[in-house]
């Protein structure tokens, strides 16, 4: 059978040319990989759920009872044996996918693998984790309960909210002024089929060019192969890494989702006209935190009438100086030759402990979104966020410069 | 960085249990505040958990790697050490893996002729499956597969 194949499609040539690629081993490598398996639950568990959800907010009798379709099938989905595991699986998998897309881009960040000749690579993931975030975004609308239409509704004020273009890029996204009889069939489309694909070619041509690029090497590579690409092949060994980690994650995805359904929709009810006191999904906490501590009568007047609004200015503006700060990173932070092998976070102080101190900004920003629950005042919670990305900052410098010391003044330019 | 230990991957398992135990520990505060468990997960719970199994998974596959990888890599050809015992051991996996994979039949048969069955029986199941799975899997590469470390030309034909 394999002769039969290999005499008209040279598997034998795919072989030695694909499967016999060397992958270099190091286990923060494999932060990428869950990121990867995490899409494949979503897309697996997804044909699952498309087969029984309606997308539609047309009401029906279930139980007595009139509520959106879209609701009911939800609810319908549940009832299915494994069904409501499945979709716990989704739920949980979008926010792993989030979680693991983050990590490894810091890890990226730290080691330095964002440097020639990766640049384009590092556009690439970041592109990935955008879209990761508002295709997770689009689903969280799509069981069209009470907790989903409010939190939703917090996200598409934010779209709306930017001059000139946001109100019509939101209503292009929700088919109106969200929530309409159009929204959930727009947003199903969008969810299930035009940002799944883009997604799969953004993960094909990151694959891509890291096939062509090869990845960043552990450094004691460069002590035992100087200058070649150190690995094991991609089949059978790092096949059998990836299969033992594919079903690890399954493992333990199945017992958190079984455990916890993530999203229980029978607990929110159907949506009402009283507006339930809901926070968006955890990855937005951050923004909502931000939007918490800017005066909301805040307001800059544009020409032509536009307006930048406070949560503009705390739900995309602050967001976004982040976003362009790190599409001009590589560009900014460079080296004239090529990176081979990963840089030590302990040789580059002023990145790690800016790593280190964005992080702090996110965790403050995040805790701001419990103002009310604390019981902070703007000025506290300012003062929290500031101190601690500023003493963040310092502390992590000190620490790594007085225990590695500093870095050789040629070392800390080129590698 | 440098090689692949096991330092970070410790850490990535004592983050994950200790972000698991904080999502507990705030269950617990919001029990206290409404007078009963909340049947749903609060966001700060969703989120805590979510880089809890991040990390945790980081720290195990960490773990397994250096097992199976060791920390440096050394180029040539390696045979596998093979034995009894580990053969014994992937017989009794495969039995467990088949009883199993029945019981978890019988439950989705009773859901549809029966009535439900609840999803944290069938989640850890499923989960209880997978991870035999995944033992299969490691015990059978650590003993059975041959390694190979390959030192290949930066400059390569793949994929142009």
């Amino acid at each position: 059978m394999y002769r039969w194949l290999d005499e008209r499609l040279s598997l034998s040539r795919l072989n030695k040319k694909f499967l016999r690629k060397a992958f270099p081993v190091h286990h923060s490598f494999f932060l990428g990989e869950i990121t990867m398996f995490a899409f494949i639950t979503l897309v697996l568990t997804g044909v699952f759920l498309s087969f029984n959800y309606e997308p539609s907010t047309r009401l029906i009798k279930h139980l007595g009872k009139e509520v959106p379709a879209a609701y009911a099938s939800v609810l319908y989905i549940d009832s299915l044996p494994f069904g409501a595991v499945l979709r716990s699986v989704h739920h949980w998998s979008a926010s792993i996918m989030i979680a693991a897309a983050f990590l490894h881009l810091l890890r990226i960040l730290i080691s330095g693998a964002y440097k020639k000749p990766r640049e384009i690579n590092w556009l690439l993931g970041l592109a990935l984790l955008g879209l990761s975030v508002v295709t997770s975004f689009t689903g969280y609308s799509l069981p069209f309960d009470a907790f989903s239409v409010t939190a939703t509704q917090i996200g598409y004020g934010i779209g709306a909210s930017m001059p000139y273009m946001g109100e019509w890029i939101s209503q292009l996204i929700f088919g109106g002024e969200y929530p309409t009889l159009h929204s959930i069939p727009r947003v199903y489309s969008l969810h299930v089929l035009w940002f799944p694909l883009l997604l799969a070619a953004l993960i094909g041509a990151h694959m891509l060019v890291m096939l062509k690029q090869k990845h960043t090497q552990p450094a004691y590579a460069e002590k035992v192969a100087p200058g070649k690409i150190l690995g094991v092949p991609m089949m059978p060994q790092q096949g059998f890494m990836m299969g033992v980690l594919f079903l690890l994650y399954l493992a333990v995805v199945f017992f958190i989702a079984g455990t916890w359904i993530a999203h229980p929709v029978e607990v929110f009810g159907p949506p009402t006209a009283s507006t339930p006191a809901v926070k968006p999904d955890w990855y937005f906490i951050w923004i909502y935190g931000i939007l918490q501590i800017i005066p909301g009568d805040l307001k800059v007047s544009l020409p032509f009438g536009a307006v930048m609004n406070s949560e503009f200015i705390g739900g995309v503006m602050i967001p976004g100086i982040l976003g362009v700060v790190a599409v001009l990173l590589p560009f900014l932070d460079t080296r004239k030759t090529k990176l081979r092998y990963m840089e030590l976070p302990t040789r580059h102080p002023v990145r790690t402990s800016v790593t280190f101190a964005l992080l702090a900004f996110m965790l403050t920003t995040t805790l701001a979104g419990w103002k009310e629950e604390f019981g902070f005042s703007n000025g506290q919670l300012w003062a929290i966020i500031i101190i601690s990305t500023l003493a963040t900052y310092l502390v992590s410098y000190l620490i790594i410069i007085s225990y590695w010391g500093r870095p050789p003044k040629g070392e800390a330019e080129e590698a | 960085m440098y090689r692949n230990d096991t330092v970070l991957p410790f850490f990535g398992i004592l983050f994950g249990v200790a972000l698991w135990y904080m999502a507990y520990l705030d269950g617990e505060h919001i029990a206290r505040l409404a007078g009963h468990t909340p049947e749903e997960l609060s966001v700060g719970q969703l989120g805590l958990i979510t880089f809890g199994i991040v990390f945790f998974l980081f720290g195990a596959i960490g773990y397994i790697s250096a097992w199976l990888e060791g920390s440096e890599l050394r180029p040539g050809k390696h045979e596998p050490p093979g034995g009894v015992v580990p053969m014994v051991v992937i017989f009794l996996l495969v039995l467990l893996l088949a009883g199993l994979s029945g019981l978890f039949v019988n439950a989705i048969v009773y859901g549809l002729t029966e009535g439900p069955v609840k999803p944290a029986f069938m989640g850890q199941l499923a989960a209880a499956i997978l991870l035999v799975m995944t033992l299969l899997l490691v015990v059978f590469k650590k003993f059975f597969v041959p390694d190979e470390v390959l030192v290949e030309d930066e400059h390569s034909e793949v994929p142009w």
